[in-house]
């Protein structure tokens, strides 16, 4: 196996909440790297930390103490602004729920990102197009959300994710709310796309179906990482 | 930018309950407050225009000494002569309007009263003011009547028998003396210098005027009777410059303030005329303003706590556009559209319904009736409710929900220069 291309790399990451008056200690000295093509899950009990180590990630938090490198850049020394930017070209977003503008069509939602990111137009709609019906929504891309059922709701999320063209996407339970055909209808659309376009999967989970289906499980236990194993895909 | 405006005017609509209320409240403060307005400013510009027309005219020749001292001695020389060097002081002048005035006792068998004696042209006053056609009964006196002036047509002090002068009287005078057309009227006063002033008139017809104060005690002479009762010939104690649009007054007034320097001649403006009507009027204005103040204060704590609600409720996909690369300001844009919108919509909506209620007030004007109209007309209203249409209220107002737009959308905006991505996303 040939080295990888580091992504991500969180040095001693550490982030307490409400310091001064019940201190959390929410990430605990996590050390972690992630690779270009992972397709990783990000597992452990409810509160272990795992939405606080991919908001340290994603940039959408600072640590209390640690540094976090995306693509050997400090994320963690940027400025809000800079961060702004940065999220908007090199990671993609899906959360457990709500993700996407209520008013938008799912085309409208998927095209937004690339929008904001001032591509051309006609690279924009079909890109849009052409992702929606990777993920087998062909039939609603002009519906709006709530036209739409839940797991409907999250590839479009994982379209418009992947809209922007990150260098990997981190996805927060993306599950949680789906029942367990959709479930895994999304893991196989996630895991196609990681397969065939190389696009970095990063997504925490409780659930046990979606665990099986990662390649590499990251297990955290009070903000901690308790273990690491890579497995075959 | 386009999707920006997209996104904002979807937005808008996501709650169409919530926003049609928003719209429907704005709609009508603007209804309410420019009808306030139109119909106060409509009865002032009324008020204002009869005045001008009845009393001051737009604007005034006069001696220097009159304003003070508005008696004959103060009155000046005036013949064709003034009356073509005037005219070609500036080309906006339509016409001259000559008036003698002054105050003197009106009495009959009855009593005295104290009268506003007007010598006037009534053909020139037809043009001003429409005077002949505010005839209740009899009939006017034409300008032949006392154009002969001072032989046969009237009747000084001294001498008696032969046939009587006219004069047209108000209606608010006739009632309190009891006159009709037919019956004889003694004027008894001051002329020039000095000299004692007196005679009879018959009563041709009777005016109504719309200026209630002059309604109470004018009596219209020809001029040149008026001029040879007061013993001034040669004079006026007004020249009265109808301009050709009454915009065209101030220009007028410089122009010929400017030519009358070094004389014993002045020019006023009908506002310089009447002060005291325009601060009364002020007065008033504020008395709605006030109101209408209060009606946006309401409309805005209302309005805000919609966008309140709104952007409680929202703080969740605010973190999720946030997260995904929207920058804060252009959230903030979009936030602040909606609020436009919903105002912008509100506004016109308010214009529409306002210039509809106005437009019908305009072919169907509100007339009072009963004690209401009567206690109007004591203040020198007409007992109708005229509107004004001026534009400027409609733009008022909009400016007013612009800005109250903008303050409302301050607190949205505030909230997300300080949201907190990862906060806004647990709740
Ligand atoms: N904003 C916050 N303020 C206070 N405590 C927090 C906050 N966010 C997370 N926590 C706490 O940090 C710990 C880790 O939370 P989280 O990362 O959400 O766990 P997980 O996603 O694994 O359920 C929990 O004990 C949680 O209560
Ligand atoms: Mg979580």
């Amino acid at each position: 196996m040939n080295k990888k291309k580091e992504v991500i790399r969180t040095e001693s990451v550490s982030k307490v909440y409400n310091p001064d008056t019940i201190p959390v200690h929410a990430l605990r000295e996590v050390s972690v790297r992630f690779d270009e093509g992972e397709f990783t899950s990000i597992v452990g009990p409810s509160g272990s930390g795992k939405t606080t180590l991919l908001n340290m990630i994603g940039g959408l938090d600072e640590p209390s103490s640690g540094q976090v490198f995306v693509h050997g850049q400090e994320i963690t020394a940027m400025s809000d602004r800079e961060r702004v930017a940065f999220r908007l070209e090199h990671i993609g977003f899906v959360f457990q729920y709500f993700n996407l503008i209520p008013v938008f069509t799912a085309r409208e939602n998927v095209s937004f990102v690339m929008f904001l990111q001032h591509r051309p137009e006609r690279e924009i709609r079909e890109r849009a197009e052409q992702l929606l019906v990777e993920m087998g929504l062909e039939e609603k891309m002009d519906s709006r959300p709530a036209e739409m059922s839940g797991g409907e709701q999250q590839r479009v999320a994982v379209a418009r994710a992947l809209a922007s063209r990150p260098s990997f996407i981190l996805a927060d339970e993306p599950t949680a709310n789906l029942d367990t055909v959709s479930a895994m209808n999304l893991l196989d659309m996630m895991a196609r796309m990681n397969r065939e376009e190389g696009v970095t999967f990063i997504f925490s989970t409780h659930d046990q179906r979606v665990i099986d289906r990662a390649r590499r499980v990251i297990r955290m236990v009070d903000g901690a990482v308790e273990s690491d194993e890579f497995r075959e895909g | 930018m386009k999707t920006y405006l997209i996104l904002a005017w979807r937005n808008c609509w996501r709650n169409r309950r919530r926003t049609w209320i928003t719209i429907s409240a704005i709609a009508f403060a603007v209804l309410l407050s420019i009808l306030m307005q139109s119909l106060n400013r409509g009865s002032h510009d009324l008020l204002v225009e009869n005045m001008a027309r009845y009393s001051t005219g737009y604007l005034q020749i006069r001696d220097v000494r009159f304003e003070d001292d508005p008696s004959p001695d103060n009155a000046f020389e005036y013949g064709d002569a003034i009356e073509k060097e005037v005219l070609a002081m500036h080309p906006d002048v339509r016409m001259v309007i000559p008036r003698i005035q002054t105050f003197m006792l009106a009495a009959d068998d009855e009593g005295t009263k104290g009268a506003l004696v007007m010598g006037v042209d009534p053909e020139r006053e037809q043009v001003l003011n429409g005077l002949m056609d505010q005839l209740v009964e009899g009939r006017f006196f034409s300008w032949k009547d006392g154009g002969s002036g001072n032989d046969g047509g009237s009747v000084n002090d001294g001498s008696s028998g032969i046939e009587p002068s006219e004069a047209v009287v108000s209606a608010g005078l006739a009632e309190r003396m009891e006159l009709a057309p037919g019956d004889t009227l003694a004027l008894i006063g001051q002329g020039r210098f000095g000299m004692s002033a007196s005679g009879l008139f018959v009563v041709s017809g009777i005016v109504k005027l719309p200026v209630v104060e002059m309604d109470r005690q004018t009596v219209y002479l020809s001029l040149p009777q008026a001029r040879y009762l007061l013993s001034a010939e040669e004079h006026v104690t007004s020249l009265l410059l109808l301009p050709r649009h009454k915009r065209d007054t101030d220009d007028i007034a410089q122009t010929v303030r400017t030519k009358l320097a070094g004389t014993e001649l002045t020019v006023a403006t009908w506002e310089e005329l009447m002060p005291d009507l325009l601060e009364f009027i002020k007065f008033d204005m504020a008395g709605s303003y006030v109101l209408s103040i209060i009606l946006y204060v309401v409309i805005g704590f209302g309005f805000f706590g919609t966008v309140l609600t709104l952007t409680l409720e929202r703080r969740r996909e605010f973190g999720v556009l946030l997260s995904v690369g929207l920058k804060r300001r252009l959230l903030s844009l979009i936030i602040f559209l909606e609020t436009l919108m919903v105002s912008v919509t509100g506004v016109l909506i308010g214009w529409l319904l306002t210039t509809g209620v106005l437009l019908y007030f305009v072919q169907n004007p509100i007339q009072l009736t009963g004690d209401l109209a009567e206690s109007i007309m004591d203040y020198g209203w007409e007992p109708i409710l005229p509107v004004s249409l001026d534009p400027g209220m409609f733009l008022s107002q909009g400016l007013i929900v612009f800005f109250l737009a903008v303050g409302i959308s301050l607190y949205p905006m505030a909230k997300i220069a300080r949201l907190k991505i990862i906060e806004a996303s647990r709740s």
